[in-house]
């Protein structure tokens, strides 16, 4: 189990530096075509802030903004966005993921139906792997329920 | 100019080597792990100074941001590893 | 007989007077039981605002939409586009980030002298480069003698400082400044490893301590916000 951690320039750095992570990390996802970074990369930064909050103020105070069971459907929800973008595009007669096709019911041009219809497969990929990487770090860090094991 | 950053670059990177050696030979877990946060902080500045000598500063500037987030963030981590553990 | 006749109507006068007094000590009476009336219900009114908690929801609202601006300006220094379709996605995504995290950025800081602190902050900033600059070359000097003439040691202190922010911007300008870095955070005890006797000293005469007060409001500069609140709630509770 993850304490808050007892040194004060640690909590309060972090707790000032939280929001700016996670606007950075939408940002990466944002810019994706423009700059470096993309869907995997914003949600790692993402999954990174959060990783932050916990190691210096305790998964308790976190539980509120994000555990294992709201992981879980984050994660579902981001693959969700990417399937569902990827059938739509079918059901409208294109090829899996072909984000022309997109064009017509948004009633804009072909090129801008694909650039809008990254982004939403990105920002998709970016809440799974964000979801999945606090999974995995809260599958480590709590304490093991079935053999009752307790750290510290 | 371009030749200035590159020698820059160059010094930057020799001092990378030595933060190396105390990573490697250092006698404790805490010289390693000083070592290794002072080997991110220098290649964060030859980022930066790789994107000055290739003219794409602003595309190197968010990967040096991200370097520095997760080199800050990794310290932080590994202090409460080593916490828990009691090692230190 | 025009003696009698003047005090007659001089005595008239005065009762007429009289009476305009009292009609209108009569009206006053009524105003002043009408207006005591009105202000009871006013204070009432801002007795339940202030322990019902709608200060509380005021200040968080001030929070949300201080973070969402800051947040904002942030990505507009990042993203570099300013066509409406980046412009609008920012928007979006900070007023989304700032829903999440109101909560983190400002903490226990009172909206009204915020302002003030900025404008502190910001003129502290030269001040510590300065400093920074002249250490540095004490540091250079030191170390690059042949004989390297240091003498290290940890040195401890105690601040006058109260709030967690103050005390970091004091550690981390402590750290910042070649030559010394902060240790450890006790309680209001700070421990400091100091590279030389200078160093140290300068550390001891307190300056920058004084400084880090002067922006946050704390130790012998007057809590300003403070003394207005206390006053306020003084005032409507009516002791």
């Amino acid at each position: 189990m993850i304490r808050e951690s007892d040194d004060v320039i640690v909590r309060t750095v972090a707790r000032l530096l939280m929001p700016f992570i996670t606007l950075y990390a939408l940002y990466v996802v944002m810019h994706g075509h423009y700059s470096p970074g993309g869907g995997f990369q914003g949600g790692v930064i993402l999954a990174a802030g959060f990783i932050l909050l916990v190691v210096t103020q305790g998964i308790d105070r976190v539980k509120r903004r994000m555990s294992q069971e709201k992981a879980i459907i984050f994660s579902s929800l981001g693959l969700l966005i990417y399937a569902g973008i990827g059938a739509l595009c079918l059901i409208l007669g294109g090829d899996y993921l072909d984000y022309g096709t997109l064009g017509r019911p948004l009633s804009v041009q072909r090129a801008e139906a694909r650039s809008l219809g990254i982004l939403g497969v990105e920002i998709g990929v970016a809440l799974g792997v964000m979801a999945v990487m606090c999974a995995i770090f809260f599958a480590i860090f709590t304490p093991d329920q079935k053999n009752g094991r307790r750290e510290q | 100019m371009n030749t200035f950053f590159l020698i820059m670059g160059i010094g930057m990177c020799l001092l990378v080597m030595l933060c190396l050696f105390r990573v490697i030979y250092g006698p404790t877990i805490l010289n390693r792990a000083a070592g290794i946060s002072a080997v991110g902080t220098k290649t964060l500045i030859i980022l930066l100074i790789i994107g000055v000598v290739h003219r794409r500063v602003e595309m190197f500037v968010d990967i040096s941001m991200v370097y520095a987030l997760l080199n800050f963030i990794g310290c932080l981590v590994l202090a409460k590893y080593l916490e828990r553990t009691g090692e230190v | 007989m025009e003696v009698t006749l003047l005090i007659e109507a001089t005595e008239s006068a005065f009762k007429i007077l009289e009476d305009a007094r009292n009609h209108a000590a009569g009206i006053m009476d009524t105003t002043v039981e009408l207006m005591a009336e009105e202000s009871r219900v006013l204070r009432d009114k801002k007795c339940r605002a202030i322990f019902t908690g709608a200060q509380r929801r005021k200040t968080r609202f001030h929070n949300f939409m201080g973070t969402a601006i800051i947040l904002f300006i942030f990505w507009s220094l990042l993203s570099g586009h300013f066509d409406l379709f980046h412009l609008v996605l920012g928007a979006v995504c900070s007023l989304a980030v700032s829903y999440l995290f109101h909560d983190l950025l400002f903490v226990n800081v009172r909206i009204g002298n915020l302002r003030t602190m900025a404008w502190r902050f910001l003129i502290y900033i030269p001040w510590l480069l300065g400093q920074i600059l002249i250490a540095n070359m004490h540091v250079a000097a030191l170390v690059l003698r042949p004989k390297m003439p240091i003498s290290p040691r940890i040195i401890r202190f105690k601040t006058k400082l109260e709030t967690d922010i103050s005390k970091v911007t004091l550690a981390n300008s402590i750290t910042l400044t070649p030559g010394t870095i902060t240790i450890d955070i006790r309680g209001d005890e700070f421990y400091v490893h100091a590279l030389s006797h200078m160093v140290a000293d300068d550390l001891y005469g307190g300056e920058m301590e004084d400084r880090v007060a002067h922006i946050f409001m704390e130790g012998d500069h007057l809590y300003l916000q403070d003394a207005l609140d206390a006053a306020r709630i003084y005032e409507t509770l009516g002791v």
